[in-house]
């Protein structure tokens, strides 16, 4: 461990640590432009000059291309670095617009910072600046190259870190220029990073563009609710709006970066059609109106049908504290529920998932991008949780192998190799890989039933044939690898699988590997959802209540019933049905619209909240803003904006938590405590898991990470083999349904910028299967399903498994015509329609 | 390794090589070489060919023509040798052979015997009747210790350049352990000839010292100074030294890969390369388990795209893993991790071709040449305003005024010496006062120019220092990467400065702006291309400050090349009665005739062409070039003057 004295401070830095970081550690912040810590070093700007006094180098050096040595004496201030700094400075503002009033970068640009604390002023240069034409970059990138001063952060982001070529640099000397080879929409998720690295105004935020400076901004940390990973962002709002989301640097979850469907995902927090008063049957009430007509109709169903009649809804979006207390809620009134999950088989998958994440197992996001081999088993990155996409490509870059098992057509941004089996195959060409990678000792070593779980998996052989070779080779490489880690979904695999990747991670585990599970999950507190589900009944057999008039009422948290339900004739019939149906959300949904008493609640952005991500971490998400309708909503444009009334307009909206209490005629918590305060305890005595969490204002920012006890006596118990499995269809082709990154997204599709960024919604099928039906890619296709015809174009893949059809959960799409599944599409269903 | 059995499997192909040069003197016809490298072909020297087998053909005379590589004496081409023993004359050197004296030549010597006198150069050989070449400054000053064979032998046949002594090094390289042959490269005080002059040697050893598998050897081949072909010269006219000398690298430092980066733009080197590579190969000289050895090298050539950066080593490295040529901070040096983050030996293609002759005569022979800290030779491509241009390789220490007045001849035309350029664009300019400056590394980087890869530009009094320090910094300027700071922006407006006083708009501030901005670019430059860019300026700065300041105080071009503080005018004295020549070449009808029917120039129209100049009969000599502008005396034109 080198020692080095900078500014006459010594200390100890690992080897290999740039001089640049061990000023870091002495809290002293040498500038810098193009130096990043998640880019690395190249060398480019010569802002960071320092001046070597002593050891091998001498004289002024840049700080971020030298590793720190033993002996070294650097100075920052020494005057003839200063000095060089300033003159750098000079030299990038020669070109530079000085366009900072209108600039949207002002008031948080590194230029602008380093500028005024280099004290550069007149310019002594005389010449004309350099120009550019700037690009379409899309909707989410404004470019604007002038202020360029090519530090290259863009590109190495965009090209090395992300693996999109589609922007990069081009031309030499005097004209680099940074943009694409013609404008366009950029193709990565990840563009709105742009903004954030550049430390000058070249790519600016569009959504936000002319808005305001960032001081103007009531800015906080907050989470990201758009997925399970739980990405760390700042928001912030401005007169009653939210307006911008960045990326907030986590040293466990998303590290420096976020995915553009997180940080543009936030428009239905201020979004014009947001409900902001409570209705009763489409009435706009007072909402201590709605509370008491609520608990009336309640009062009047719980006497005469008795309590179970009402049965409660909650969702894998809402914050620990709403769960937790309309299960409260629930046991009090002996109401039926709460269900956490309208899919059966969701349920288990996720609370397999949640048992089996052992301690020694569980990997965060930022350990899985030292991962040297990653199999991912029915899990499609980009679409599902893009910023795993993202970790994987830095595994990736690093040396390590990307394998990924799935029917789907997988993209990433990178070389991985991809084992295109149908769903009922996952299972056996997961176990064939780990078994062709573990010997039979190491198994035995685990106990009889690891010996006799690794028995059971038949041979090599069993795979297809142009398979064998790749999976033998796989698995030779996964037997010298060091930090081996499983990434499993859990929407599209079939029952087993879940359980199966945990144990065989304990197989590869036993291997004396460093091993990692990660799992993959369809919402943003699913875990939360998960740990507080009980066992009691199905989303299935309340429905089948409902039909048969057993239950009366339905109390609906933060969910919408047609988002992910594939029948929507059964909904909208079951509502006709019920006698009460409550609703609480922040968005305009569907099932808002059709419910007979309908509150408003806050959003993640006024409430707050408590999320659990897909590995368990407790995170907190604190209050941005206070909330009320935006004032260029209800100012109509005049000014100033005049509404005659009490308190500020639209505010009506609670924390989801707090109407639950009130519906269930419980007290309310004083003022400044939260739901949290008050249901730690009760959390806790429900589950040992939540014994050791820190009150909410004592959290670490990157949260608590949950550790479920061992469950050993599942592990090995599975008898996957015997499952029956769907054989080969011959007649038809087996329906996956999928989300995509943008338009399949709940919260997301507000966004008016993401909808320009969505993908036209298509069918994807295999070559051979497309040949026997005479389709090609680009034909429009209509699906005979029993709720009606579904047309969409359709691509055609060679990188996804035969006997299968992909269909996105898009908004544009009306796949909940399905009614039924799981589903075959037979062949004759399936017809081109002439345009 | 058996080293009888290596020297047996060498000793079979140097008979081969033997019998065929026997075969070829036994056929007792004239042998025609003729120089058909770029140069020579530049000049003519394809047609030249074509018109020797005509001739033959017409005349039915059997001679054998053999294309050969690159003499350098570039003044002389189309450059070729005839060797006609049967009429006792020498191998006889003929200069500027066109197609009509070819078929002269054909004629007259190849029919008759008569060797047309006036086109000969010179004798190759000393003898009694005709003048050899090696009488002449041009060639006895000359000492070629690389470039020996050049033009000597066909380049793409092996066997020539093996009965000429050709991989024979190699042969005693394999022979010896590497660590005894890096001790010989490294006693033999060989310095790297691409420019900074880093002992070979001593990369060799730090290479052989890394611990990796798989390391690579480079050839720089990446040619781009303004001016300077010696890449080229011995890529087209001697591959196989070089590649003798790659494989003498390769194992030295245990290296099984080597790559030759050339230029695209030099296809014949590229295609000559190329052949060379696949004949060796043949006589397994390289390939796997060289001469049957355990000792296997693969070389590939590359085909760089032009960009003057990619010859900086790292930049090279980048271009070849098809990244951006853009260079990359030092440490980690390439020997430590190089291509593809293995350990890689870059050196230049004359280094390489060095080596051969130095295992092969052995470092004594070697540190014959030279100076101390120099050895050897170094090659220099000699262009601008000398008499006989060209390439020539000279031992270490020469002084620069040998070199220039007497191998190359000196200032044509009556004009006086002024400056040269020595390293291209990172070099720098040196006046008069340093023309007794030996030729090294240590005296020319003292002198603030450096040895640079060796190009070579001389100056007469016609040529503006200022003019030429704008010249190579638009050149540095445009083959900048853009990658960092300095390089990228300092020397655009280092080139906006100098744009600024030869446009006569230049400020005493400029002058202090410049000096600094230099310094800046030197210091704060990530490569040698930035580092090395302001030389030109600092250097004219140093030894020419009196002509900035003319161009800046008094509006003045001393040697009257900017045009802008330039103007031509007639001198009625001189002009004739009635010459109307001046008035047809003007351009812009500037030219119009005075009332004494003399002519005169509006310099309101003029654009500075020069033409009239030029045209105006040499008896008359009246067009007068002047700065300042305003030192022309002015005529008004008459309103009916045309």
């Amino acid at each position: 461990m080198p020692n080095i004295v900078i500014d006459d401070r010594e200390i100890e830095v690992p080897a290999g640590t740039k001089v640049i970081d061990a000023a870091r550690q002495l809290d002293i912040m040498i500038p810098r432009f193009c130096y990043h810590v998640a880019l690395g070093s190249v060398g480019a700007c010569r802002v960071c000059a320092v001046k070597f006094v002593e050891g091998p180098f001498k004289g002024v050096q840049m700080s971020c291309m030298i590793d720190a040595k033993d002996g070294m004496v650097v100075s920052t201030t020494d005057e003839e670095a200063v000095e060089f700094r300033k003159y750098v400075i000079e030299c990038l503002m020669l070109h530079h617009p000085h366009d900072c009033p209108v600039c949207d970068e002002g008031g948080h640009c590194l230029l602008q910072d380093m500028t005024i604390s280099g004290g550069h002023g007149i310019r002594r240069y005389l010449g004309s600046k350099r120009t550019y034409r700037d690009q379409y970059l899309g909707p989410l990138v404004q470019h604007e190259m002038n202020r360029c001063i090519h530090c290259y952060r863009c590109s190495r982001f965009y090209q090395e870190f992300a693996g999109y070529r589609d922007l990069g640099v081009m031309q030499s000397a005097n004209r680099v220029f940074f943009g694409r080879y013609e404008d366009g929409i950029l193709e990565s998720p990840f563009t709105g990073n742009l903004s954030d690295i550049c430390p000058t105004g070249v790519y600016t935020d569009k959504p936000s563009r002319f808005i305001g400076r960032r001081w103007d901004y009531e800015r906080s940390p907050s989470l990201c609710i758009n997925c399970s990973l739980g990405c760390h962002t700042v928001a912030s709002a401005r007169y009653r709006q939210l307006v911008r989301q960045e990326a907030r640097y986590s040293e466990e979850v998303n590290g420096y970066f976020i995915c553009d469907r997180g940080r543009y995902g936030f428009f239905y927090a201020s979004h014009e059609k947001r409900p902001r008063r409570a209705l009763v049957e489409g009435e706009e009430v007072a909402y201590h109106q709605a509370i008491d007509t609520v608990r009336e109709k309640l009062a009047q169903i719980s006497g005469s049908a008795g309590p179970e009649a009402i049965a409660c809804l909650s969702s894998e979006r809402s914050s620990l504290e709403t769960q937790a207390m309309l299960k409260r809620v629930c046991q009090n009134k002996n109401w039926s529920g709460p269900l956490f999950f309208m899919e059966q088989s969701l349920a288990e998958k996720v609370k397999t998932a949640t048992a089996r994440l052992e301690p020694g197992l569980t990997v965060s996001l930022r350990e899985l991008e030292q991962a040297d081999f990653i199999l991912a088993v029915g899990a499609d990155p980009i679409n599902e949780a893009p910023m795993l996409a993202l970790a994987m490509r830095q595994a990736q870059r690093f040396g390590g192998r990307v394998v990924v098992i799935d029917p789907r057509p997988i993209f990433l941004p990178f070389d991985f190799q991809h084992l295109p089996v149908r769903l009922h195959e996952v299972d056996l060409y997961l176990s064939l890989m780990i078994k062709a990678a573990v010997d039979r000792e190491t198994a035995t070593e685990l106990g009889p039933s690891a010996a006799e779980f690794y028995q059971t998996i038949p041979t090599l052989e069993t795979a297809a044939v142009p398979l064998q070779e790749q999976i033998a080779t796989l698995a030779q490489e996964l037997r010298g690898c060091q930090r081996p880690v499983i990434v499993c979904g859990t929407e599209v695999v079939p029952q087993t699988t879940p359980a199966l990747a945990a144990d065989q991670v304990l197989l590869l585990k036993a291997m004396d590997k460093q091993t990692g599970l990660f799992y993959l999950m369809p919402g943003a507190n699913t875990f939360g959802a998960s740990l507080l589900s009980g066992d009691d009944g199905s989303f299935s057999t309340t429905l089948e209540s409902i039909e048969k008039g057993k239950i009366k009422a339905l109390i609906v948290t933060e969910r919408d019933l047609f988002w992910k339900y594939q029948n929507k004739q059964r909904l909208e019939r079951i509502i006709e049905k019920l006698d009460l149906l409550v609703v609480l959300d922040y968005v305009d949904s569907e099932t808002a619209q059709k419910s007979d008493v309908f509150f408003p609640v806050s959003s993640l952005y006024e409430a707050g909240g408590v999320f659990i991500n897909q590995e368990g971490r407790v995170q907190v998400a604190p209050k941005v803003y206070l909330g009320g309708t935006p004032i260029k909503q209800n100012s109509g444009g005049g000014h100033p904006p005049r509404v005659y009334g009490v308190g500020i307009p639209g505010s009506e909206p609670r924390p989801a938590w707090q109407v639950v209490v009130e519906i269930g005629n419980g007290e309310l918590p004083p003022d400044e405590e939260t739901a949290f305060a008050t249901t730690r305890k009760w959390l806790a005595e429900g589950n040992p898991v939540f014994a050791n969490l820190p009150p909410i204002d004592q959290f670490p920012d990157d949260g608590v990470r949950l550790g479920p006890a061992l469950d050993v006596g599942s592990r090995f118990s599975l008898d996957w083999q015997t499952e029956r499995h769907p054989k080969r269809n011959s007649d038809g082709l087996e329906l996956i349904l999928v989300d995509w990154t943008f338009g399949t997204e709940e919260l997301s599709i507000y966004s008016p910028h993401l909808r320009q960024v969505e993908k036209e919604p298509c069918l994807s099928m295999h070559t051979s299967d497309a040949v026997r039906l005479g389709l090609s890619s680009g034909d429009k296709v209509a699906i005979r399903f029993d709720g009606g015809r579904v047309e969409a174009s359709l691509c055609v893949a060679e990188n996804m498994a035969s006997g299968v059809i992909v269909m996105p959960r898009h908004r544009l799409l009306e796949w909940q015509k399905i009614k039924e599944l799981p589903r075959i599409v037979r062949f004759e269903e399936i017809e081109k329609v002439s345009v | 390794m058996n080293k009888d059995d290596l020297t047996e499997r060498f000793a079979s192909i140097l008979r081969r090589a033997d019998r065929r040069a026997r075969e070829r003197r036994n056929e007792a016809i004239p042998t025609i070489y003729i120089v058909m490298s770029t140069c020579g072909l530049a000049s003519g020297a394809a047609e030249t060919k074509q018109a020797f087998e005509e001739a033959l053909s017409d005349k039915d005379i059997g001679a054998r023509i053999v294309p050969v590589g690159c003499l350098g004496h570039c003044y002389a081409e189309p450059l070729v040798v005839i060797d006609h023993p049967a009429t006792g004359f020498p191998p006889i050197c003929y200069h500027q052979v066109t197609v009509a004296r070819a078929r002269r030549l054909v004629r007259s010597y190849l029919e008759k015997g008569d060797p047309v006198f006036e086109y000969v150069l010179g004798a190759l050989e000393e003898n009694d009747l005709i003048p050899a070449v090696t009488d002449f400054a041009r060639f006895n000053l000359e000492q070629r210790l690389v470039m020996e064979h050049c033009g000597r032998i066909d380049p793409d046949d092996i066997y020539q350049y093996i009965a000429a002594g050709g991989y024979s090094g190699l042969v005693k390289a394999l022979c010896l352990e590497p660590e005894e042959l890096i001790d010989e490269i490294e006693t033999s005080g060989l310095r790297g000839r691409g420019g900074a002059g880093f002992p070979a040697g001593r990369k060799w050893r730090l290479a052989s010292t890394a611990k990796a598998d798989g390391k690579i050897i480079i050839c720089n081949g990446d040619e781009g100074d303004p001016g300077a072909y010696m890449d080229r010269t011995i890529l087209e006219s001697n591959p196989h030294q070089l590649l003798e000398g790659l494989a003498i690298c390769a194992y030295a430092v245990g290296a099984d890969q080597a790559i030759v980066y050339v230029r695209a733009e030099y296809p014949l080197a590229v295609k000559t390369i190329k052949g060379a590579i696949k004949s060796a190969e043949g006589v397994a000289l390289l390939g796997s388990t060289i001469l049957g050895t355990t000792f296997s090298l693969n070389v590939s050539v590359f085909q760089g795209s032009g960009a003057f950066v990619c010859g900086e080593e790292t930049a090279l490295i980048q271009s070849i893993e098809g990244k951006r040529g853009m260079p990359q901070h030092r440490p980690p040096y390439p020997v430590e991790k190089g291509l593809w983050g293995r350990p890689t030996v870059v050196n230049n293609v004359k280094t390489l071709s060095s080596v051969p002759p130095i295992i092969k005569n052995g470092t004594e022979w070697f540190r014959g040449s030279g100076t101390e800290t120099s050895p050897g030779t170094a090659i220099f491509s000699v262009v601008g305003n000398v008499k006989h241009p060209g390439l020539v390789e000279i031992a270490m220490g020469t002084s620069l005024r040998t070199l220039i007045f007497d191998v190359c001849g000196g200032i044509p035309n009556k004009k006086s010496f002024k400056a040269v350029q020595i390293g291209g664009p990172s070099g720098g300019c040196l006046p008069e006062s340093f023309l007794d400056t030996p030729i090294d590394f240590d005296s020319l980087t003292q002198a603030g120019a450096m040895m640079g890869s060796g190009g070579m530009v001389v100056m007469d009094e016609d040529s503006c220092m200022v003019d030429v320090a704008r010249y190579f910094i638009d050149f540095t300027q445009k083959e900048s990467c853009g990658k960092c700071t300095f390089c990228r922006i300092g020397t655009r407006h280092l080139l906006n400065i100098l744009d600024r006083i030869t446009n006569g708009e230049g400020s005493e501030q400029d002058l202090e702006l410049l000096g600094t901005l230099s310094e800046d670019i030197k210091l704060g430059s990530l490569c040698g291309l930035g580092e090395t860019a302001p030389n030109p300026v600092l250097t004219s700065l140093r030894y020419f400050l009196d002509e900035y300041e003319a161009h800046i105080k008094e509006n003045r071009c001393p040697a009257h090349k900017c045009r802008a503080l330039t103007a031509f005018y007639i001198d009625l004295e001189k002009c004739a009665r009635g010459c109307e020549v001046c008035v047809g070449c003007c351009p812009v009808e500037a030219i119009f005739t005075t009332r004494g029917r003399k002519k005169a120039i509006d310099q309101k129209l003029c654009v500075k062409c020069g033409e009239c100049a030029v045209v105006c009969p040499p008896e008359y000599d009246a067009v007068l070039k002047v700065s300042p502008p305003e030192l022309a005396p002015t005529l008004e034109r008459t309103p009916d003057g045309k």
